[in-house]
């Protein structure tokens, strides 16, 4: 699919002919989505407001070299999460254990204590979950850590992510497969230690 | 993974597996611990789920706007600052740097001997010749002109009388910083 030609692309030509307008316009068109991708890995509002701000400084920078090969969303996509891991690493949070993580409803569980027929796991299970998932995705290529969010987050389907990508079906289907078994390994190298869910 | 299995995965995984690749699942137990490992591993990827309706404080823009004004263009040396491959080459070209200064002030501490002595004076270092009055094969003398200034080491050819006029053309010339 030509992503050259939509009315996305004359939008980003007008950014890259530093329309302000324009970038303004990306802006408030996905603030949000940028907003929630980050929210969902750090579960943190302020640390999730200053990177979306740090993403579109950075789109606004290096838009000029958009090449138009995959969906301006793919795009800003990647470098949303490339920012987060940035973060993280920048960081070294080993535990990612915010109060903002820890709901009413979560307590109101807690309290109530039925973990028999609680079909949600307990909090800390699901922090550790959390934890490790991102340790896991942090072993993944760039692309390939885009790839399974993208899927699994967004839930998109092999024919959404071929076109968002400019990728095949086939490419996508493989690179899912080898991204698949390249979690299932770093898992069990991990869960010598720990189990991978309870 | 089987190939009947490999090449429906995402189906697999989705719960909508082809007959062809149910039928499989039921008969091979590796596939099937291995789709099993990748369903948790699926659910617990999309515990990354943003919940709904989370959006940026009012304003958001006016901000981007600050933060774009305050970094300005990227530049080359930003490559150093935040990539972490990019510290380890900084440090590395420091530390060989810092290994090639060593060096150099080693070997000029070596060569210090030659360049040593009374200020303001040639001194002859090596004997500029043998008992008989012959030259020998090399003769290194330092003129040092003052405290600050630099020495010259004149290497001299083989050959050449001892008491010769100094001939650019047959002199090496290196000059050299005395030692504080």
């Amino acid at each position: 699919m030509d992503h050259r030609n939509s009315e996305e692309a004359e939008l980003v030509k007008r950014v890259q002919a530093r329309d302000e307008m324009a970038f303004r316009e990306i802006v408030e068109r996905y603030q949000s989505k940028v907003f929630s991708i980050i929210y969902g890995i750090l579960r943190n509002r302020n640390d999730a407001e200053d990177i979306a701000q740090q993403v579109f400084a950075k789109i606004y920078f290096s838009i000029k070299n958009f090449d138009f090969r995959s969906s301006l969303l793919t795009w800003i996509y990647k470098i949303t999460v490339n920012e987060c891991y940035d973060y993280l690493r920048k960081k070294r949070v080993r535990k990612l254990v915010y109060e903002s993580d820890f709901s009413e409803e979560d307590a109101q569980r807690m309290e109530a204590s039925e973990p028999a027929t609680d079909p949600h796991p307990p909090i800390d299970t699901r922090l550790a979950q959390r934890d490790l998932i991102l340790k896991l995705l942090s072993k993944l290529s760039e692309e390939d850590r885009s790839l399974m969010l993208l899927k699994e987050v967004e839930g998109h389907s092999v024919e959404e992510l071929a076109q968002m990508t400019g990728l095949n079906e086939n490419t996508i289907k493989v690179k899912l497969f080898r991204t698949r078994q390249k979690l299932l390994k770093a898992a069990s190298r991990l869960t010598h230690v720990r189990p991978l869910a309870r | 993974m089987h190939r009947e299995i490999y090449e429906r995965l995402e189906d697999v995984l989705s719960g909508t597996p082809p007959d062809l690749a149910a039928k499989h699942l039921k008969q091979c137990q590796e596939c099937r611990d291995e789709v099993i490992s990748m369903r948790t591993q699926a659910t617990l990827v999309r515990q990354l789920k943003p919940p709904v309706g989370v959006e940026p404080r009012a304003g958001f823009y006016a901000r981007v706007l600050e933060r774009i004004e305050a970094e300005g263009p990227v530049s080359i040396w930003n490559l150093f600052a935040e990539s972490a491959f990019g510290k380890r080459i900084a440090v590395a070209s420091l530390a060989l740097a810092l290994l090639l200064g060593v060096y150099l002030v080693s070997i000029e501490r070596s060569a210090e001997p030659m360049v040593a002595g009374p200020p303001s004076m040639q001194t002859c270092l090596a004997p500029a010749c043998d008992a008989a009055g012959a030259p020998v094969a090399s003769t290194i003398s330092a003129a040092i002109s003052g405290e600050d200034a630099p020495g010259v080491v004149l290497s001299r050819l083989d050959g050449e009388p001892p008491n010769a006029a100094p001939n650019d053309d047959m002199f090496v010339n290196l000059v050299t910083y005395r030692e504080q």
